[in-house]
């Protein structure tokens, strides 16, 4: 069949998307946790991380 | 199943947080501790010309015993200081539960790949293009190009202490870089159509032109020869990471989702 060679993850259409929006936001905001965002405390637990990435840093 | 689907992700991501942990102890962390040595005397805090110049070899023999001693005090000692370039801009710092250094690292690494697993996953899931065993480095590939190769053109990896432009600036740009940089992937890689390909490398290149946030003042303390040390080993480590990350995440699909 044509589905299963697109998806062999066996979500409906509607399910992927959900699941994929949600592991969208919360990927984001693990990643901006640990890369962005403007905390001291973030900033210097990730330090290393962040430059090692190439995020924008300090 | 919507659970299992993340949770996979979650796990590739985690896994491929711990292997970053161990390929950054191999070249990038022992850069950044070798550079911060320099940073602490920049060009701002640069020592009165009054005193006695120290030919630069005899200065860099000291700073090199300093660090060797520094790094094994911070292996050792379950808190370390916060770092010596906040210049008390952020006094409250520190790390996170007073951790060690090397804690915080494997810390923000797992968070980070967890973030990333998720991410990847999510844009399989929302394109309908599933990550598999035998794409998983493909995608992953994909991913470093997008978030790292990409942007780094307009801002390379930096060290500690390397001149820099306004930090929101640059991190408003690094992240339309990583958006028009896997929008343009996606056009180029998933479209079959000619127009779709030229509209994704237009999409790609469409940051560059308009240009990144760069310095005004691009004098460091530095050396010049570590920047550029950090900047391949930072893009090869990433790279690194990216395809453990991939190849992890379509193991795990391809094991425990097909089947579900």
């Amino acid at each position: 069949m044509a589905t299963t060679t697109v998806s062999n993850v066996s979500l409906s259409l509607n399910d992927r998307i959900t699941a994929g929006i949600f592991a969208l936001l919360i990927g984001g905001f693990l990643v901006f946790g640990a890369g962005l965002a403007n905390s001291a405390v973030l900033h210097d637990t990730a330090h290393d991380v962040r430059h090692s990435y190439g995020f924008p840093c300090h | 199943m919507i659970v299992k689907t993340l949770l996979a992700a979650l796990v590739a991501g985690l896994i491929a947080g711990a292997f970053m942990t161990a390929a950054q102890e191999l070249r990038v962390t022992p850069l950044i501790l070798h550079a911060e040595e320099f940073e602490s005397k920049g060009p701002a805090a640069e020592q009165p010309a009054t005193e006695q110049p120290a030919t630069t070899e005899q200065q860099h023999s000291h700073l090199k015993q300093q660090s060797t001693l520094d790094y094994a005090l911070s292996a050792l000692s379950p808190i370390t200081p916060a770092y010596a370039h906040e210049d008390g801009e952020h006094e409250e710092g520190g790390i996170m539960f007073g951790m060690s250094r090397f804690s915080g690292t494997l810390m923000a690494n797992l968070v980070a790949g967890a973030g990333f697993g998720l991410l990847l996953a999510g844009v399989s899931l929302v394109i309908g293009y599933p990550i598999t065993l035998s794409n998983g480095a493909l995608w992953g590939g994909c991913g470093w190009l997008a978030v790292h190769m990409l942007p780094a053109i307009g801002l390379p990896p930096e060290l500690p202490g390397f001149p820099a432009a306004d930090l929101q600036d640059r991190q408003i740009w690094w992240i339309a870089t990583v958006v028009l940089s896997a929008a343009g992937l996606y056009l180029i890689v998933l479209r079959g159509e000619i127009v779709a390909k030229a509209a994704g490398l237009l999409v790609l290149v469409a940051p560059h032109l308009y240009g990144a946030p760069q310095p005004v003042d691009i004098s460091s303390a530095v050396p010049a020869v570590l920047g550029a040390e950090f900047a391949v080993a930072a893009l090869a480590t990433t790279l690194a990471f990216w395809i453990v990350l991939g190849v992890i995440s379509g193991f795990i699909n391809d094991r425990f989702l097909k089947s579900a």
